[in-house]
C-alpha cells in the first residue's frame, strides 16, 4: 500500500518536472526577440534594452531562468508578462474564475444530463429512444464546442435579444449568466462520452447479483434502480470526468474565445500570437498541473479503495 | 468458405455504413474536383456582393468579403481533408515504428519510449499543440506537425499492445527459427497482422484531426487567411453570425457531416473485423437471437 502510493507520487513528480522543462524550452524556441515584444516597436536605446533584459532575467542562462521560474512558482510568482507588464499571477488570478466556472459548470451539466440518459438507454436497450439518443451522441461528438456556441448565439439572439452573454460581468448573477452558455456548449461535447459510460456501467449494475437478490426479495424495479444501481453506476461517470479535466480546460479556451469572455483562454491565445511566453508557460503549466494532480489523486484514491489496482 | 466471406461482407455493408461511405465519397470528390466544380475563385474578393444570401450565381451566398461561399467550402474541404490526412501520416510514420520497437524488443527501449509517451500524454491534447505552435510559429504546416506529434503516443501505445499479443504467436517463432532478421519480423511478419485494427483507429483519428485542426484554425493558430478552411471559415462566420448565419453554418455542417460519416465508417469496419465488439445488435438480429432461445 505504502509502496503503491509512494510509487505514484514519485511518478507524478517526475512527469511534472519533465513537463515543466518541455514547456520552458518549447516557448523559448520561438525566434522572436522578447525585447521587441516588451518594447512594442518603440525606439529604444541599448541602455534600455540592457535594463529590460536585466528586469526580465533575459541576460541569464536558461538554467538560471528555469530555476528562477520554478522557484517563483513555489512562491506563487509566475513571472512578469512582456505584453501587459503585469505579474502573470495577477493576470491568472483575475481570469481564473471564468475558466474554472465554465469547467465546473460544464462538468456538472454533463453529469446531470448523462445520468438520466444513461439510465433510460440502459433500461430500454435497442428501443427507438436508445437509437435516437445514440444518433444524437454521434452528432454531438462530431460537433466542436465552438460550433455549438455559434449556433447558440444564433438561436438566442433571434429568440431573446435581451439576453446578454458576452463581455465583462459586474455581479455574481451576471457572472453565471456569462458562463452558463459556454458551459452548456462544453457540456454538450462531453455528454456523448459520459452518457455512454453511464449506460455501460448501468447495464453492468442491472445484471449484477445484488439486483437479482433485490428483485427476488420483491423490491420494485424503480426502487432498486434509483436506490442502488444509480449510485453505483454514477461513480465511473465522475471518474471519467476527472480524467477529462484536461479536455474541459482546453475546451474552455475555445468557448471563451467565441463569447469573448475574460478567461485564461483569451490571454493564452493572445500570448501565443504575440510571443508573450511568461504568460504562455504560466497558463500551460497551470493547466497541466491541474490535469496531472487530479489524475494522480484519482490513481491513488482508486488504489486505496480497490486493492486489485495496486497489484497491477 | 466462400459463402462465409460473402455473408461477412454483407454484414459490413449495413445501411449506416453505406450512407457514410457515400457521404465520404462525395466530400472527397468535391475536394478533388474543387477547381472544376466551383465557378469562382475562393479568394476572389468582390466588395459589391458582400454577405449576399443564396442566389443563382452564389448557391450558398457570399461571405463578408464577397467571396463565393460554395467555392470556399469546396476548397476548404481540400485544405481540411488534406491537412487531417497529413496529421495522420505524420503520426503513423513516427507512432507505428515506435510501437513496433517498444513492443517487440521490450526492455529498456520499451521503458524509455513509453515514458516519453506518458509525458506527451500528460498534456491535454490541444494544449501541447498550442505550446508547439508558440514555439515554431503559427500556420497550417506547424499546426499539422504539432497535431501529428500529439497523436503519436496513442498510436504507439496501440501498436505496442497489438505487437505484444502477436509476438508470442507461433508464426513469429517460426520466422525467428528460419533466421529472419528482427526488422523483417517486425515490419513484414507482425505489422500486416496489426494493420486491420490500426486502420480502424486511423479512420477515427482522421475525424479527431479534422476537429482539432478546425479548433486551431478557429483560434487563428492554424490556417492563415485568406486560405479557405472549414475551421477558419467558422471563425469568419462567427463575427457575422446574426446578419449572415449561413457563413458559419455551412462549414459547421460540413465538419459535422464529415466527422460523423468517418466515425460511422470506422465503427463499421471495427465491428466487421471484430464481431465481439459490436455494441448494439440490429433489432432483427436481436429478435432472432431471442427467438432461437425460446425454441
Amino acid at each position: 500500500m505504502k509502496k503503491y502510493v509512494i510509487d505514484k507520487i514519485v511518478q507524478y513528480i517526475i512527469v511534472l518536472v519533465a513537463v515543466s522543462i518541455i514547456i520552458f524550452l518549447m516557448v523559448r524556441l520561438n525566434k522572436t526577440d522578447p525585447v521587441s515584444v516588451i518594447c512594442g516597436g518603440k525606439q529604444t536605446t541599448p541602455e534600455t534594452i540592457a535594463n529590460i533584459r536585466a528586469e526580465f532575467n533575459l541576460d541569464k542562462s536558461y538554467m538560471e531562468q528555469y530555476v528562477i521560474w520554478i522557484n517563483g512558482i513555489f512562491h506563487g510568482d509566475f513571472g512578469t508578462s512582456f505584453q501587459y507588464r503585469q505579474s502573470v499571477t495577477t493576470l491568472i488570478a483575475n481570469r481564473i474564475p471564468v475558466t474554472a466556472g465554465i469547467v465546473l459548470l460544464a462538468a456538472l451539466f454533463s453529469v446531470i444530463i448523462a445520468i438520466p440518459t444513461g439510465i433510460i438507454t440502459a433500461i430500454r436497450q435497442n428501443s427507438i429512444l436508445d437509437t435516437g439518443i445514440s444518433v444524437l451522441q454521434l452528432i454531438l461528438v462530431a460537433c466542436p464546442p465552438f460550433l455549438t456556441c455559434i449556433l447558440m448565439i444564433l438561436v438566442i439572439s433571434s429568440t431573446s435579444p435581451g439576453f446578454s452573454f458576452t463581455g465583462s460581468y459586474g455581479n455574481f448573477g451576471e457572472f453565471i449568466q456569462r458562463i452558463s452558455l459556454p458551459a452548456v456548449a462544453l457540456a454538450f461535447s462531453m455528454i456523448a462520452l459520459t452518457s455512454r459510460v453511464m449506460k455501460t456501467s448501468m447495464i453492468e449494475q442491472l445484471n449484477s447479483n445484488y439486483k437479482l437478490v433485490a428483485t427476488a426479495k420483491g423490491l420494485p424495479d424503480s426502487k432498486i434502480i434509483l436506490g442502488h444501481c444509480v449510485k453505483n453506476a454514477s461513480i465511473p461517470v465522475i471518474t471519467i470526468l476527472a480524467t477529462q479535466i484536461g479536455v474541459l480546460l482546453v475546451g474552455s479556451v475555445l468557448v471563451e474565445n467565441v463569447f469573448s469572455l475574460a478567461g485564461l483562454g483569451g490571454i493564452l491565445i493572445d500570448g501565443i500570437k504575440s510571443c508573450d511566453y511568461p504568460v504562455v508557460q504560466g497558463i500551460t503549466m497551470l493547466m497541466v498541473f491541474i490535469f496531472l494532480t487530479i489524475s494522480a489523486l484519482m490513481d491513488i484514491l482508486y488504489g486505496i479503495i480497490d486493492p486489485r489496482i495496486r497489484i497491477k | 468458405m466462400k459463402s462465409s466471406t460473402k455473408r461477412k461482407l454483407k454484414s459490413f455493408f449495413t445501411a449506416p455504413v453505406i450512407v457514410s461511405m457515400i457521404i465520404l465519397l462525395i466530400v472527397i470528390i468535391l475536394a478533388v474536383f474543387a477547381n472544376t466544380i466551383a465557378k469562382y475563385d475562393p479568394n476572389e474578393i468582390d466588395i459589391t456582393s458582400m454577405l449576399k444570401g443564396p442566389s443563382v450565381e452564389h448557391i450558398i451566398g457570399t461571405d463578408k468579403s464577397g467571396r463565393d461561399m460554395f467555392a470556399r467550402l469546396l476548397f476548404g474541404a481540400r485544405t481540411t481533408l488534406l491537412s487531417a490526412f497529413a496529421v495522420i501520416i505524420i503520426s503513423v510514420m513516427i507512432g507505428v515504428p515506435t510501437g513496433l520497437i517498444s513492443g517487440y524488443f521490450g526492455g529498456l527501449a520499451d521503458k524509455i519510449l513509453m515514458r516519453i509517451s506518458d509525458v506527451i500524454l500528460s498534456f491535454p491534447c490541444l494544449l501541447l499543440a498550442f505550446v508547439f505552435v508558440s514555439a515554431f510559429g503559427r500556420g497550417l504546416i506547424n499546426a499539422i506537425l504539432a497535431l501529428g506529434i500529439v497523436y503519436v503516443p496513442m498510436l504507439a501505445k496501440l501498436t505496442r499492445s497489438l505487437v505484444l499479443v502477436e509476438k508470442n504467436k507461433v508464426y513469429v517463432e517460426a520466422a525467428k527459427s528460419i533466421g529472419f532478421s528482427d526488422l523483417n519480423i517486425m515490419f513484414v511478419q507482425i505489422l500486416p497482422n496489426c494493420i486491420a485494427t490500426l486502420v480502424v483507429q486511423l479512420t477515427l483519428d482522421i475525424g479527431y484531426a479534422i476537429l482539432d485542426l478546425a479548433a486551431m484554425s478557429f483560434l487563428g493558430l492554424g490556417v492563415q487567411p485568406p486560405t479557405a478552411d472549414w475551421g477558419a471559415m467558422l471563425e469568419e462566420g462567427r463575427i457575422v453570425i446574426t446578419t449572415a448565419p449561413l457563413v458559419a453554418i455551412a462549414p459547421g455542417i460540413m465538419i459535422i457531416v464529415t466527422v460523423v460519416a468517418l466515425n460511422i465508417f470506422g465503427d463499421g469496419v471495427r465491428s466487421y473485423l471484430d464481431p465481439t465488439q459490436r455494441k448494439v445488435p440490429s433489432l432483427r438480429k436481436f429478435r432472432k437471437m431471442v427467438g432461437a432461445e425460446n425454441e
